[in-house]
């Protein structure tokens, strides 16, 4: 995979910004006093032992908490500046701009183009040359044109564990988000399907901003430009944020003795 | 698993500081046999290099192995960089302590003048004492012992400036190869020295995570 030749420069603008965050489902008090700016057009990795609140933070900014009956946040989660828990926000048209890919790929149960031109269509796309078009471009940009191009009727889940999340992406990338939220996206598919996606990522934070939840370090290390650490210090209590910082710096030289001894395998 | 890694890093660093302990013990040796014109003395140091070459060579080797094997991040990643390039440094302190052997083997049987020597013995002292705090700050991850080398290399600097005005001072009929000899031992000496301030910064480096300013050689020793 292609090395970051040109690191994010310090200026970069803030794509989301996150200002004091809690969350809670019910009683539980999941996530405390979450501040961070993620920044325009890079990857950034949340990383830290199951359980430390790093799904549901990722959660928050395209409002998928909000299907969870007693789950509620308090805080600010910016995007572009606006406020995403603002009541004339709609949380459809959030997802659209903030896609989401899940550990397991989940394909839609239908062929392989309409897949991919499920979502341009709900958003009124009908011509087919034009959707002919988007699909292409889509699953190009997956990298899984050239594996598809002859059987795009076949079934979606008739593909490879790895080519189903590709085509997820593609499905994502269809309604032109200006986000990627990624959650365990490698943790179920073989390691040369995992070299795709992460070779894929780093083309496609040219256009967009892309978040990942990874359990893999090493992962971690090889494609973000930030990396974020969250600890549940003691079991109960709520997760907090206790380093961010450029990925070079976070896995060479963490300011926090949290931090250094989870990623040097001394804990969790 | 985590533990056997754990113990390879122990194992590795303890390797480096007996590395660094036989380089103080070369250099010792290679000043003693100048200055006592002791032949067979300058010959075990010329012999042992092999031995310093092999085990720098294997801690390379080794760090390089556990690189690619275990994936080691912040201190651990500091440690195994830091090893590998203070082994390099080591490296390079003991062939500078083998050129002063040679020096000796060259000058042997010869004599000059008694201010000489005892300037070559006093600059020999104070760079014991740079790699012997070397040693120490790796072992004991010492920060401020570290940064402090390069307080104890200044002096060793003079003495080598005053070894050229004492030359100076010799006279048309003075042997010039042995002259010569005894400067660039003073030179090797000096550069021993410089090799140990730079070790100390990358002590500090694996211990604070930080880069500081390195230390450059003013013009007239570099």
């Amino acid at each position: 995979m292609a090395l970051r030749a040109t690191p994010v420069p310090d200026n970069a603008p803030n794509k989301i910004t996150v200002k004091e965050l809690d969350f809670f489902y019910g009683d539980f008090h999941a996530l405390t006093d979450i501040t961070v700016d993620i920044k325009e057009k890079a990857v950034t990795a949340f990383i830290g032992p199951s359980g430390c609140g790093k799904s549901t933070f990722l959660r928050c900014f395209n409002r998928m908490n909000d299907l969870i009956p007693g789950a509620r946040a308090e805080g600010l989660v910016s995007l572009d500046g606006q406020d995403i828990f603002e009541t004339g926000v709609d949380p459809v048209d959030l997802r659209r701009r903030i896609g989401m890919i899940f550990q397991q790929p989940n394909p839609f149960p239908m062929s392989i183009y309409d897949n991919v031109a499920f979502g341009p269509r709900l958003q009124g796309v009908s011509k087919k040359a034009e959707l002919d078009e988007i699909v292409q471009h889509s699953l190009e940009r997956a990298n899984l044109w050239k594996e598809v191009k002859d059987i795009l009727g076949r079934g979606g889940l008739t593909l490879s564990g790895g080519q189903q999340q590709r085509l997820c992406i593609a499905r994502v990338l269809a309604v032109e988000p200006e986000v990627m939220l990624m959650d365990e996206p490698c943790s179920a598919i073989d390691p040369t399907s995992v070299q795709k996606i992460e070779d894929l990522m780093a083309e496609l934070k040219d256009r967009i901003t892309i978040i990942i939840v990874t359990h893999n370090m090493q992962q971690a290390a090889r494609v973000s430009d930030f990396t974020a650490f969250f600890l549940q210090e003691v079991a109960g209590d709520p997760a907090i944020l206790v380093e961010y910082d450029r990925t070079s710096n976070l896995f060479t030289s963490p300011k926090d003795r949290r931090t250094e001894d989870y990623i040097t395998g001394r804990f969790g | 698993m985590r533990e056997a890694f754990r113990q390879e890093l122990k194992d590795l660093k303890a390797e480096v500081v007996s590395i660094g302990k036989v380089v103080t013990d070369r250099t010792r040796d290679a000043v003693t046999s100048l200055v006592t014109g002791d032949v067979d003395l300058a010959e075990t140091v010329v012999a042992g290099d092999e031995e310093i070459d092999r085990r720098t060579l294997a801690v390379e080797e080794h760090s390089l192995e556990v690189i690619a094997t275990q994936f080691p991040v912040a201190r651990d990643l500091r440690l195994l960089h830091s090893l590998t390039y203070i082994a390099l440094h080591l490296e390079r302190m003991a062939d500078l302590a083998v050129n002063i052997a040679r020096a000796a083997k060259r000058t042997a049987g010869r004599r000059g003048p008694q201010t000489l020597y005892d300037l070559i013995q006093a600059q020999g002292n104070l760079v014991y004492r740079v790699l012997d705090a070397t040693c120490e700050a790796l072992e004991t991850r010492d920060v401020e012992l570290a940064r402090k080398l390069q307080d104890l290399d200044e002096p060793i600097d003079h003495l080598y400036k005053q070894f050229f005005r004492e030359l100076a001072r010799l006279h048309d009929e003075e042997d010039i190869e042995w002259a010569s000899s005894m400067v660039l031992a003073s030179r090797y000496l000096e550069r021993i020295a410089d090799n140990a301030v730079d070790i100390g910064e990358r002590i500090a480096y694996l211990v604070t995570g930080e880069f500081e300013a390195l230390h450059s050689p003013d013009e007239e020793t570099a």
